[in-house]
């Protein structure tokens, strides 16, 4: 679901990223208001969570590959604005770092998988979990809701893909950018999705959410206890997932929408003249490797960079924040 | 009663209608503002080692190779894992030092990129990057190591490696000096901000006076401490026993220094 730099045309871009000034400007302004100061530094560690479960590739049918997100995960746990935060920094630093999603489509990726799925997947799990009650219905609730909710990104994310050939072609109706129109985006993305994927959000959703309630309900802004550093049990969880994640090697192929200017050359039989002479950024780790070495060392390498990444922000984050003090208490 | 206006002075019964000229002030407050800067730079006085901190011995000499490698590394990994356990340990670190080590760093990476940039408009962003990862793996690891070592411990670490008393001396002294004489330098120009109300034309005249007091105040401080040191019969030399400093986890560190040697020889012959 991370759109690659060039699939999306830069007017389709430059309105996505327009579109989500003011919703990141709320989502801090959110988060400052409603987070309290010591509980930032553990939406970093939420923010890990998403990192990583985006690093767990899934074969699709089709031959594609998707992931989770884990977007309602953090909105459950720490609020929607607090996802939305969390997940745009994650992906900013997958396409920084690790040439994972183009710095031009950031606003785009960002639009779909950090506000469109946790608000989503969010309202569902607020709605159904209110009606189903107990420490069961709020995991059906949040299984749920995280299905639906990365759906929801998916179907965006495949529609601002279809809409591409629609709106940028040349005079002889070759694409510019993403070849693929609606009518073939949308079935593509879907069946992968509704299938595989939104059930894999589904595992990683309940299962942490599960542990998380259960090993260390203190994490999280339901909980009013002091958290004075990152608990055990999730530390432990989250060093399980960084050597857990060369799994996600397992799975070969592209995702959809994901392939390399050659690659898709080859598949439609022509070069769109917005992915051949586009700009490319060139990242640290291109696709989370290192050069000729086996695979798997720059996978571990780049998730302990990216974990530490995201920690050390949100920990910058809350020292920025102005304490709250109650002179009335 | 007597009157009481037969004993205020005419002149002050007048309005005075002073309005003092507008005058920029960027001189004073841009020196004050760098040598503030440059004092929280200085106060290494807060270092606080951690659990498993090695001593500050074995800490200079991991430092001192881990920044020689990455410098001599051509080999991206290896910089990369650097770059990865540098983070880690930045995770642990108090608030306070991680954003001085995160400044610091995230300052000179900046900086190599400026530099570099012609390069990446150009289209080779793979040296300025490689580049500016060096700059912050190697600024990181020497803040790490100040802002995890107190003053007195590094001062300490020198003498052991046989380092000269004079230049200890001097570099302790000088270290302290800085933060001293800064502090000084400060209270003085904040006396001339308070002091020149309306237009000041002589404010250039002004870099000598601040010059002159900070250089005065110095000669005394440093003669005080000179005559202080004696009096409590330091004779010029540093004493330093080596058995007293090692720890236990110093040998765990050695183990991953030479591992981390043996990483760097292997990745790269790999180039």
């Amino acid at each position: 679901m991370h759109i690659p730099e060039n699939y999306l045309s830069p007017s389709t871009c430059a309105l996505a990223t327009v579109a989500m000034l003011p919703v990141w400007a709320s989502a801090i302004k959110h988060v400052h208001e409603e987070v309290p100061r010591e509980k930032i530094p553990l939406i970093g560690v939420a923010a890990a969570f998403s990192f990583l479960a985006m690093m767990f590739n899934i074969p699709l049918p089709g031959g594609t590959t998707g992931h989770a997100v884990c977007g309602t995960l953090i909105a459950i746990l720490f609020g929607p604005w607090s996802a939305t935060l969390a997940v745009s920094i994650a992906l900013a630093i997958q396409a920084v770092f690790f040439g994972d999603g183009g710095i031009l489509s950031l606003g785009a990726n960002c639009l779909n998988m950090a506000f469109v799925l946790p608000f989503v997947g969010y309202s569902i799990y607020r709605a159904l979990k209110d009606r189903l009650g107990g420490q069961r219905g709020e995991l059906i609730a949040a299984g749920v809701g995280s299905y639906v909710g990365l759906n929801a990104a998916a179907l965006l994310c495949a529609l601002e893909f279809g809409i591409q050939p629609l709106l940028f072609h040349d005079a002889s109706g070759a694409a510019l950018y993403c070849p693929y129109p609606i009518s073939v985006a949308v079935p593509a993305m879907m069946l992968g999705h509704l299938t595989v994927a939104g059930f894999a959000e589904v595992v990683f959703t309940v299962g942490i959410l599960a542990f998380v309630r259960n090993a260390a309900p203190s994490f999280g802004i339901e909980s009013h206890k002091a958290a004075p550093g990152i608990p055990t049990p999730i530390l432990g969880l989250i060093v399980a997932l960084i050597v857990a994640c060369p799994l996600g090697l397992i799975a070969t192929g592209d995702a959809w929408g994901e392939w390399s200017t050659e690659d898709l050359a080859g598949m439609v039989g022509y070069t769109p003249a917005g992915l051949g002479n586009g700009w490319e950024w060139s990242a640290l780790m291109p696709d989370y490797a290192v050069g000729s070495l086996p695979a798997w060392v720059g996978y571990i390498i780049s998730a302990v960079i990216g974990v530490a990444l995201l920690v050390i922000i949100f920990r910058l984050m809350a020292g920025s924040a102005r304490p709250a003090v109650d002179f009335d208490a | 009663m007597a009157d009481t206006h037969t004993d205020i002075p005419s002149w002050l019964t007048t309005p005075e209608h002073y309005r003092p000229g507008s005058d920029r002030d960027g001189f004073i407050s841009r020196s004050l503002l760098s040598i503030t800067s440059a004092l929280a730079f200085f106060r290494l006085d807060d270092g606080r080692e951690a659990r498993f901190s090695p001593s500050a011995p074995i800490k200079l000499v991991v430092a001192f190779v881990c920044i020689l490698l990455v410098s001599l590394s051509r080999n991206y990994l290896f910089v990369l894992v650097m770059l990865a356990a540098l983070l880690v340990r930045a995770c642990l670190l108090p608030q306070a030092s991680l954003a001085r080590m995160m400044g610091g760093a995230a300052s000179a990476a900046a900086f190599s990129l400026v530099i570099m940039l012609p390069a990446i408009l150009l289209g080779q962003a793979h040296a300025p990057l490689l580049l500016a990862t060096k700059a912050f793996v190697s600024v990181g690891i020497t803040l790490c190591v100040a802002l995890t070592t107190p003053v007195w411990k590094l001062t300490h670490a020198l003498r052991s490696f046989r380092v000269p008393s004079i230049a200890i001396l001097t570099i302790d002294l000088a270290l302290r000096s800085i933060v001293r004489l800064g502090e000084t330098a400060a209270e003085v120009l904040c006396a001339l901000s308070l002091r020149s109300v309306g237009r000041n034309r002589n404010k250039g005249a002004a870099i000598g006076g601040v010059g002159g007091v900070v250089l005065l105040k110095a000669s005394r401080s440093s003669q005080e401490t000179y005559d202080a040191m004696r009096c409590r019969c330091f004779d010029g030399e540093y004493r330093a026993s080596s058995r007293a400093t090692l720890k236990p986890a110093d040998a765990a560190w050695a183990l991953l220094l030479i591992g981390l040697v043996a990483l760097f020889a292997y990745l790269q012959g790999l180039v």
